[in-house]
């Protein structure tokens, strides 16, 4: 039985998990034969080499273009046109597949090129300091806050800062015109 | 806030804080990214005085939580 005629969504639902999981989710390491006789195991190794190199295609350029639903409709419709192409049950799979992960695939595509480290968590306290025994107490407030940041697939590195009020208010200010930005940038017709 | 064992360790003051709002476009592996985001320099000195400069990027999601997490500490350093 060719793998063309295979049919049943499980299997091909499977591999493209199996595909999503090793080219967009950093977890390689899932062999073409463990793939083969777990999902497709009357399907010959050399038979399905070439379908396995089709269905990544077709993900990888799914996920490349980002598309929407009606982008994906026509490609997919192109695909089962063409000679060597998909049947339109594959069709059906791979759409369904695309429509529940592609916000999960979208995100692991943007931290994938991110290559400076992202914010990986912020914890924070407030202490209040009390200064000197010999003379009046002197309460200064202070905000100390620990920034986990981390590259992907890096392990964590933690900074930890320590800022007076004026300081927090500073960096508030700033923060604020990174706003403004943002909402600048929103706003403006793409 | 958690009180963690980290928090006890050296402390850095934060001598400047510079940012940028890029626009990722396209990648290598994904042809139509277009995704904002917030990319910080930090300048912090340890207490020794010595310099070194931090480099991190956010999503505009993770910005506006960063906002809102120092807002939070303003309110609070108010009041203490």
């Amino acid at each position: 039985m060719a793998a063309g005629e295979v049919e049943g969504g499980k299997p091909l639902n499977g591999l493209l998990n199996a595909l999503a999981q090793e080219t967009f989710h950093g977890h390689p390491g899932i062999t073409e034969e463990l793939l083969r006789s777990q999902l497709y195991p009357e399907v010959p190794p050399e038979e399905f080499r070439p379908f396995l190199a089709k269905m990544r295609g077709i993900l990888k350029s799914i996920a490349s273009a980002d598309m929407d639903f009606n982008q994906l409709e026509a490609y997919l419709t192109a695909q089962t046109k063409k000679q060597g192409g998909i049947t339109s049950d594959q069709a059906a799979v791979i759409s369904k597949f695309w429509k529940s992960h592609k916000t999960k695939i979208r995100e692991s595509l943007m931290n994938q090129s991110r290559w400076n480290s992202g914010l990986r968590g912020l914890s924070w306290r407030v202490d209040g300091k009390s200064q000197s025994r010999h003379s009046a107490q002197i309460h200064m407030p202070v905000a100390v806050i620990e920034l986990e940041l981390g590259k992907y697939g890096q392990e964590s590195e933690f900074l930890c800062l320590e800022f007076d009020e004026v300081k927090v208010n500073q960096i508030l200010k700033t923060l604020s015109e990174v706003e403004e930005s943002i909402t600048t940038l929103i706003s403006q017709p793409n | 806030a958690l009180i963690r064992r980290r928090l006890f360790k050296a402390r850095n003051t934060l001598v400047d804080f510079q940012w940028k709002l890029g626009m990722a476009v396209s990648s290598d592996t994904c042809r139509s990214l277009k995704y904002p985001y917030v990319a910080v320099m930090l300048k912090v000195a340890d207490h020794s005085g010595q310099v070194k400069t931090k480099c991190f990027e956010m999503t505009i999601p993770q910005f506006q939580n960063f906002y809102r997490q120092f807002k939070e500490i303003a309110a609070v350093i108010e009041t203490v």
